[in-house]
């Protein structure tokens, strides 16, 4: 009687999910963050839900598996635009964003009321660094050195201290590609002293990111300018919003997040940049780390390129952005710091540019080269530029390096469109899942 | 004699811990949704719903955690806060423990937090949470010898180290008037000691919940109660050290206490949501150069102050 009580009130709770943030999947995730009911969480441990947003490469599975594993009991999976792993055959897949939060709430609430059985485990529960009673000393190694005790290396001091001199042993771990501190897909062979970042060695790209179809447009017809500047502003607004929330400002994320979702030329964005910089965003989280030089900054491209000084920027080519007379804004450091101050500035000039094209019903006119929010699309898209942070990381702390990661657009540009049809709140297209079949 | 000393005592801070955290979290609730948060439901039946749920879960395990330290690191946690609360007097013979040197007490509290939180992160045997514990010793470091200073100042008038004394040196005049420093820096200590919003090191975003990223279920709840509970015994003591405990016109002394105990929880908590998390270096940085210079001050202030 008491347990069922319990769980007649842990029914009514808000649904903690753990989001893998697959292929394409990112857009579901930003309509759920302002989902009253639902609450996306960080570590699996926190969840009930495993939502496994768009698609998982298929040599991703076994991190998939892991990932799975770690939640709790009682939980439950749910697939959005995404293949169930084999095991999980009678797994429920939702292809429709409108129906995802309540599909979300009936799975918790029918696991709270025990009308759902919990998501069977995938992986035997057993270590899997077998070391005990194995090498000289039992310890899985050779000598007084090698093995992997109670599942962490031995603590070895094999590398100076790069930063106080105070020799912390070092750690080496694998992260990613579902660690929801990076861009999504991206994997690391990463050794730690302390919080400090030894050493970072990117083994996974991330995963390519999805435009707005208007950019792919862009490269084909002339397309209303005031639409591709408002879809470059929701594009930077929504990677403020993940900076935001890793900072711990909930409250600014949602509202970033907002502003991108009602977007119009009408929009302004003082608001948001007067609290940003009352709160101590600027001065208290983003200093001056992360620093790119100029090859570097090339390397990445678009807002880095230019919070560098780099005044690149192939709207300047375009005869109807001339007509607007638009110049490239740049910043000149280079660092964390620069990189979201240009972006705020972007996001103000496209907002601006928006207007202005709006009223004179300007259309973009040079398909040869377009400036895609990401960077530079000449004769090729944007491409993957994880490879410049394994030079940045090494040497700053946990904290900086992660505000670093933020601050930075990586990914690939996909060669498929955002699906669009979500927007405007029709019935899932078949974009995006014959992309993705396609790539598998 | 043993229901007065003992029974008493520990039913007295047993609800108000009890109710105190629940109210911690149902001002968050209001506080989080007046400044935007998407909710469903009310922020009086938000925090029964979370911990109901939180008890249905599984307690998880990592491979090889230390059982032992890790199960009781939250209860130690909890332990404390309520031994930070035993000190605080309700009025001037309402006092569940009032020792000559409860001063003394509320410090060595402060000094076991940091390692009962470094054992909280440790003992999970996984990265995240060993980042966050390695974070808190440095910043526990920090924050320690700046609430020192600040409660020596506040002993300064009162000739004792006894709180019950500290609150009746405030009949005339406020601490928090008389010694304007002492409060704010004593604030930034409470979000410090529960690693709370700006100061929210180990438990942080940026390592999905650090100490706390890989506890599920009872333990995880047992957790979250305990920081609550701190931050309700922080601002019993800071109600009793700055601003004058059951000191008050009209109403009984105990209900004075609350109210000044709310105050201060819904300033800590208003701050923890507006501010960012303050990068680590910085933060220590700020500790060692900005605020303890600001401790010594206070301090001189207080003695000169209790010369003249």
């Amino acid at each position: 009687m008491a347990v069922s009580w319990l769980s007649r009130l842990a029914a009514q709770s808000s649904v903690p999910v753990f989001p893998v943030r697959g292929i394409q999947g990112e857009a579901a995730l930003h309509r759920l963050t302002l989902t009253p009911g639902v609450e996306l969480v960080d570590s699996p441990r926190h969840a009930s839900i495993l939502l496994v947003a768009g698609g998982v490469p298929p040599d991703q599975h076994d991190a998939l598996r892991r990932v799975h594993d770690q939640l709790p009991n009682p939980f439950a999976t749910l697939w959005y635009r995404s293949e169930p792993l084999a095991e999980l055959a009678s797994a429920t897949r939702v292809d429709d964003p409108d129906a995802l939060p309540g599909t979300l709430m009936t799975a918790h609430q029918e696991l709270m009321r025990g009308k759902r059985g919990s998501s069977p485990r995938l992986l035997p529960d057993e270590p899997p660094n077998p070391w005990e009673g194995l090498g000289d000393d039992g310890h899985g190694g050779e000598g007084m050195m090698g093995g992997v005790p109670y599942g962490r290396p031995m603590a070895m001091n094999m590398h100076d201290d790069i930063r106080d001199g105070l020799t912390l042993d070092s750690l080496t771990v694998t992260l990613g590609p579902f660690l929801p501190m990076l861009p999504p897909g991206l994997g690391a062979k990463v050794t730690l002293q302390g919080d400090l970042v030894q050493s970072w060695i990117t083994q996974h790209a991330p995963y390519p990111i999805a435009l707005e179809s208007v950019f792919l447009e862009a490269r084909e017809h002339p397309v209303p300018i005031a639409e591709l500047e408002l879809a470059r502003a929701r594009y930077h607004l929504q990677r403020l919003a993940f900076a935001l929330r890793l900072a711990g400002l909930e409250r600014l994320a949602l509202e970033s997040l907002r502003l991108a979702q009602g977007l119009s030329p009408d929009s302004r964005l003082e608001g948001l940049r007067r609290r940003l910089t009352r709160c101590g965003f600027f001065r208290l989280t983003t200093t001056g780390r992360g620093w790119l030089d100029e090859t570097l900054a090339r390397r990445v491209g678009g807002v880095a390129a230019r919070a560098a000084g780099l005044e690149e920027d192939l709207r300047s080519q375009d005869a109807a952005y001339g007509r607007l007379k638009f110049t490239p804004v740049v910043q000149s450091d280079g660092d964390t710091n620069a990189r979201w101050c240009q972006t705020l500035a972007e996001i103000e000039q496209s907002l601006q540019l928006a207007r202005q094209a709006e009223r004179e019903g300007l259309y973009s006119e040079t398909t040869e080269a377009i400036e895609t929010p990401r960077g530079p699309w000449g004769e090729q898209r944007p491409g993957d530029a994880s490879g410049v942070i394994d030079d940045l990381l090494p040497g700053l702390e946990w904290d900086e390096a992660m505000t670093t990661l933020a601050s930075l657009d990586l990914a690939a540009v996909s060669e498929w469109p955002q699906d669009v049809t979500q927007e405007l709140g029709e019935a899932p297209g078949d974009g995006a899942d014959a992309a993705e079949e396609r790539r598998a | 004699m043993i229901v007065n000393e003992l029974i008493l005592p520990v039913i007295l801070v047993t609800i108000v811990l009890v109710v105190g955290a629940y109210l911690v979290a149902v001002i968050d609730g209001m506080i989080a949704a007046a400044l935007g948060t998407p909710q469903r439901g009310g922020a009086w039946l938000a925090p029964l719903t979370q911990g109901a749920w939180l008890l249905t879960q599984q307690a998880n395990a990592t491979e090889a955690p230390d059982w032992r330290a890790w199960r009781l690191a939250p209860a130690l946690y909890l332990a404390l806060a309520a031994t930070g609360l035993a000190v605080v007097p309700f009025s001037p013979t309402l006092i569940p423990t009032d020792l000559v040197t409860s001063v003394v007490l509320w410090g060595s509290v402060e000094a076991l937090a940091t390692v009962v939180i470094f054992l909280h992160g440790w003992s999970a045997n996984t990265l995240l949470a060993l980042i966050g514990a390695y974070r808190y010793v440095a910043l526990g470091l920090s924050y320690i010898l700046i609430s020192m200073f600040v409660l020596i100042g506040v002993a300064l008038p009162a000739e004792s180290l006894q709180f019950s004394q500290v609150v009746a040196s405030q009949e005339g005049l406020w601490n928090v008037i008389r010694q304007p420093l002492g409060l704010p820096l004593f604030l930034i200590v409470g979000l410090g000691m529960t690693f709370w919003g700006p100061f929210n090191l180990a438990d942080s975003r940026d390592l999905a919940g650090g100490t706390a990223s890989t506890v599920s279920g009872p333990s995880r709840l047992v957790w979250e109660l305990a920081r609550a509970a701190m931050l309700v015994a922080f601002s019993g003591v800071a109600a009793s050290a700055f601003l004058g405990g059951w000191l008050g016109p009209w109403l009984p002394g105990p209900l004075w206490v609350m109210l000044k105990m709310l105050g201060v929880l819904a300033v800590l908590l208003l701050l923890g949501r507006l501010l960012p998390r303050v990068q680590p270096e910085r933060c220590v940085t700020l500790m060692w150069v900005v605020l303890l210079p600001l401790s010594f001050v206070d301090l001189i202030w207080a003695g000169v102050e209790a010369l003249l």
